[in-house]
């Protein structure tokens, strides 16, 4: 997938190497079928702005293998999204929802095309809504997710469902920090 | 709050009906020509066999993997490490339907398994195919059958060992590209 690929290969590892936890994935919509399982890996954080919720931010690395072609076909995305996460007990832990927006850093998608490989490279914005729980092991806060997420560029989108879980990075405590 | 998250929700559905990926539409779909991969399947006395072809519209001349020729009939061959395997749907025009032959026009080669040719000879002995879908040039389905080994291939006339000793199922086909 060209030098884009290994930009974004490299931010996996990177990421990977930041402790970012990891995600499957699945492209939903038309001409989705030609697609494996995705796999992503993800580092977010989040400020406390009260009790129930936090404004997050998450950077996540996505891709999606082109079946029958192991990686060498497929697409990446890169996106940055915020959020509102928003816990339906009120107290920061347990079951939430969450609206995210934020835009695609790094978008490719690689496809065979009679020797002639197609390789093309956008942006766009994203639009994600998603449903998780909070919960802590030791004093270590973790985050598991479900979530819907769509990147739009050039009058088309790019559909998928995430799966996945995070060790959750927050800045500020409940009760002093908002 | 429900207002935000409904607007939130119902932003994030609109924005989903996007009919086009954002390659599709980078393109146009109909300028996208993905290459297809042809696979085909089987067992044979339980021993699987698979073959699987990248790019099969474009296969090596003179020696494709996997394919359909129309000559004579539609000749379906296909080329893995436990040999070939040729399968001949007698027809003038190849359709959707199911495609059974047995020994009553002669004996006929249909693949090789330890070594010895293997044979629709015996009365019982069949190749049963069943195309499911013939769409953009490409055949798919799923086949069976029943065989008897040539112990001593010799002319004019095979010695066959046990009848009906070699069994063929679970057999599959998808995306074989039918050459003209």
């Amino acid at each position: 997938m060209g030098k884009g690929s290994l930009t974004a290969f490299l931010v996996f590892f990177l990421m990977l190497q930041a402790n970012a936890q990891i995600g499957a994935m699945k492209l939903v919509g038309n001409n989705t079928k030609d697609y494996s399982m995705g796999f992503g890996a993800f580092i977010k954080t989040g400020v406390p702005v009260s009790d129930a919720a936090d404004i997050t931010m998450e950077l996540s690395a996505n891709i999606f293998p082109l079946k029958g072609y192991g990686m060498d076909y497929g697409t990446i995305m890169c996106p940055l999204v915020a959020g509102y996460r928003y816990t339906l007990n009120g107290t920061g832990q347990g079951l939430y929802i969450e609206p995210q927006i934020g835009y695609s850093l790094v978008g490719i998608t690689s496809l065979p095309n009679d020797g002639n490989d197609i390789d093309l490279k956008y942006h766009g914005v994203v639009l994600a809504g998603g449903t998780g729980y909070l919960f802590t092991i030791g004093s270590a806060p973790f985050d598991l997710n479900l979530r819907y997420e769509t990147v739009i560029a050039h009058g088309g989108s790019n559909n998928f469902i995430s799966l996945g879980i995070s060790r959750f990075i927050s800045f500020g405590k409940r009760d002093t920090n908002y | 709050m429900k207002f935000y998250l409904t607007i939130a929700a119902t932003t994030l559905v609109l924005s989903s009906c996007y009919k086009q990926s954002i390659a599709d539409s980078m393109l146009g779909v109909t300028s996208i020509k993905q290459t297809t991969t042809a696979t085909l399947s089987y067992e044979i006395n339980g021993n699987p066999v698979s073959i699987s072809v990248k790019d099969a519209d474009h296969q090596l001349a003179g020696s494709p993997t996997l394919y359909c020729e129309k000559s004579g009939g539609y000749i379906l061959s296909g080329i893995s490490s436990f040999g070939e395997i040729v399968f001949t749907f007698h027809t003038d025009s190849l359709i959707v339907g199911n495609y059974k032959y047995t020994s009553y026009y002669g004996p006929m080669y249909v693949t090789s398994f330890e070594g010895k040719p293997q044979y629709v000879y015996n009365p019982g002995d069949n190749m049963n195919f069943t195309v499911t879908s013939y769409t953009d040039g490409h055949i798919s389905g799923n086949f069976s059958g029943q065989l008897t080994p040539a112990i001593s291939p010799g002319y004019p006339d095979n010695i066959y060992g046990t009848p009906g000793s070699v069994i063929i199922k679970n057999g599959s086909f998808n995306n074989v590209p039918v050459f003209y």
